[in-house]
């Protein structure tokens, strides 16, 4: 019978094709704007790295002063803090990192000097965030540890100053150094960007990597979100890096429960010996968080998208409500042929299954088309956004394509219970000598 | 088969009670030809409507086939319907975006039959209405003679054991109406029942047996004498209690 009321419903289409086009637009129109936001916040709110999530830990301290009313820590690390992490405990791949911007002069006259967003990372952070690489690989703990000017570009760098060729063992002047170029990322653009949430969770990954040490050691200028709480003692660079300034993310990879017990000791331990030197005052009960625990606690959703979202879902509602309308006038309009069927022998029942099928039909032509507008709505969004999505990161995949078409027709199917109740529960009797 | 006591069809709404039906007792025996008379709104349809399972009734009993039909739920009506019932209307009531093959196949696919069966069947009642070479047509290439006999095929199809036509021929020229008359009469030969509702006495005085209905109730002799010529034929309650037991 499933492929008989399928027919039946595309000739339900046919005899009615304005009134059907209608309802097909309007599920089309707000299924699509809605999968535009769920696109967004599907990529946003998923776990970028679902293999190592529960093993990653994102460290925060007890910052901040506890006076100011409404006040959080903020959640990176003073560089006091971060050292002394990385010489804590070496048994763990742990990476500090932050951002820094920087000129790059390239070789001969045909590129002119132009400026970088790189990161300041150890070795560690390209395993322990999966990194893939297209040439070459990162650097190892030794180059952390004797400052070896080493870099890693992005696919993007590659291009454009080596025209996208293995540029491995090739050397770039930066910041007045040269950096001897150990690796090439390949497309890496993890949503959101779950290791730096301070500067743009949707932002696009840097240009240049290089050890961590080397932005002190270069006095590179930083950049990103910096959060101080007391002012510096003096000034210049050292007074800056001895100050209660946070700017450093620290990332440790925890395998196993006992690893983390013991690394949560260990921090603990820690704060308590910072307090007891007058540091560290205000009252944190949590310092480790997992990655998505990270996410929550950062709230990286930014709040724009959840705004867009109801805006988009209030749409779908008065999109399906008029469908309800159009289903309505559809349904009791073939009063006639449900008298016909039902003298014929058809119970409720199935007259209920055939409507319903004719109105997922209605959704699944709808939600296909929607599929249509949702590409367009996304290449609306990448006009109006410019380079915040310059990435390319956001796409309709099969699981969006797949969950656009499902919702459209659970949905249409949901606006026409009521038609459809209406239309099965006609009398019969009256329709069938008026026609 | 049909066996009707005491039915009394009341319609209600919040200002007016509108009595369609009142007492009606009526027998109907296998193979029998009814005809049911009276003039426009005396509760007619009303009546075919009951007997077909469409209405439901206020009061009295109603056994087909010696089921008491006043206890049955939706489901079990429709398949009573689909299975023991053929109707026949007077606007056709053909799907007008299905074709002639797929008008007939209705009732047989709320019968879960297999698709050579229907095939078979369905060909078969066609094929008896004279109308196969025309499977492929829709209703609105045919002539209202051509669409009432899809629609007499599409009763028969699932060989059910008595028809009710309303007014089968109320639309119909008079060469035409002959034609449908004499296939209606043809199956009532084979044996299948026929209760037919019509204005026509010409019509009318070719069944076996009429019952007129006035206001509601089947009238006797005397009444149908003082309110029309009597040529009908007509019978009383008590008469056609007799005549069915002949």
């Amino acid at each position: 019978m499933f492929m008989y009321y399928i027919r039946l419903s595309l000739l339900s289409y046919r005899r009615n094709p304005v009134l059907s086009t209608l309802m097909v637009l309007a599920v089309a129109i707000g299924i699509g704007a809605y999968m535009v936001i769920f696109t967004l916040n599907y990529y946003v709110g998923g776990d970028p790295i679902p293999a190592k999530s529960d093993k990653l830990f994102h460290v925060q301290f007890d910052y901040g002063d506890p006076a100011v009313p409404n006040s959080t820590p903020p959640p990176q690390l003073t560089y006091i803090d971060a050292t002394a992490l990385l010489n804590l405990t070496t048994q763990h791949p742990r990476t500090a990192t932050s951002k820094f911007s920087a000129i790059i002069e390239p070789e001969g006259n045909d590129i002119r000097p132009f400026a970088v967003d790189g990161r300041g990372n150890f070795a560690d952070f390209f395993t322990m965030f999966d990194v893939p690489f297209q040439y070459g690989s990162g650097w190892d703990r030794s180059a952390d540890d004797s400052n070896q000017q080493v870099i890693v570009l992005s696919q993007e760098l590659n291009e454009r100053l080596f025209g996208g060729g293995n540029s491995v063992g090739e050397t770039i002047l930066m910041h007045g150094y040269n950096f001897t170029v150990v690796g090439v990322l390949d497309r890496w653009v993890p949503i959101p960007k779950f290791y730096d949430l301070n500067n743009g969770s949707l932002n696009p990954g840097e240009e240049a990597y290089i050890p961590w040490n080397l932005i002190v050691a270069m006095e590179l200028r930083r950049s990103g979100s910096t959060n101080c709480w007391k002012a510096p003692e003096g000034s210049g660079f050292q007074a800056f890096l001895n100050a209660e300034c946070a700017w450093i993310q620290y990332w440790v990879q925890l395998d196993s429960t006992a690893d983390q017990s013991a690394y949560r000791d260990l921090i603990d331990n820690y704060a308590a010996q910072q307090k007891q030197i007058g540091r560290m005052l205000f009252p944190l009960e949590k310092r480790l968080f997992d990655v998505n625990e990270w996410l929550l606690e950062q709230e990286a959703q930014p709040p724009e998208t959840r705004m867009l979202a109801a805006l988009a879902a209030m749409l779908l509602a008065v999109c399906l409500l008029n469908t309800v309308g159009l289903l309505l006038s559809k349904f009791l309009g073939k009063s006639a042929e449900l008298g016909v069927r039902q003298a014929l022998g058809a119970h409720k029942g199935s007259l209920f299954i055939q409507h319903v099928i004719e109105a997922g039909f209605i959704g699944a032509v709808g939600g296909i088309l929607g599929v249509g507008v949702a590409y367009l709505g996304l290449q609306g969004m990448y006009l109006l956004l410019g380079d915040f999505l310059s990435t390319g990161w956001l796409r309709l995949d099969i699981t969006v394509v797949a969950v656009t078409i499902g919702l459209a027709i659970a949905s249409t199917i949901v606006a026409g219970l009521y038609p459809i109740w209406r239309a099965c529960n006609i009398n019969p009797a009256i329709h069938l000598k008026l026609q | 088969m049909l066996k009707m006591t005491g039915i009394n069809k009341v319609f209600r709404t919040d200002l007016v009670e509108t009595h369609a039906l009142r007492d009606i007792t009526l027998h109907v025996e296998e193979g029998e030809f009814i005809t049911i008379t009276g003039p426009s709104g005396c509760g007619k349809t009303t009546f075919l409507n009951i007997a077909g399972l469409l209405e439901t009734y206020t009061q009295g009993e109603y056994l087909l086939d010696g089921q008491n039909v006043s206890a049955l739920g939706d489901y079990q009506r429709a398949k009573l319907r689909n299975q023991k019932i053929g109707f026949i209307f007077q606007s056709f009531n053909l799907m007008p975006d299905l074709n002639l093959f797929d008008n007939v196949d209705v009732p047989l696919r709320y019968r879960g039959m297999k698709a050579a069966e229907r095939k078979s069947r369905i060909e078969k009642a066609l094929d008896s209405v004279g109308l196969l070479s025309r499977k492929k047509h829709l209703p609105s290439q045919l002539s209202g003679g051509q669409q009432q006999r899809v629609a007499i095929a599409r009763a028969l199809v699932g060989e059910p054991r008595f028809l009710l036509a309303d007014e089968p021929t109320g639309n119909l020229d008079s060469n035409t109406a002959e034609g449908v008359m004499e296939l209606l009469e043809n199956i009532n030969a084979s044996g299948t029942t026929i209760i037919m509702v019509t204005h026509d006495p010409s019509i009318a005085s070719r069944s076996a047996r009429n019952i007129h209905i006035l206001d509601g109730r089947i009238a006797e002799p005397q009444t149908i004498a003082h309110t029309e010529t009597g040529q009908l034929g007509s019978v009383s309650q008590a008469s056609a209690k007799t005549a069915s037991a002949a």
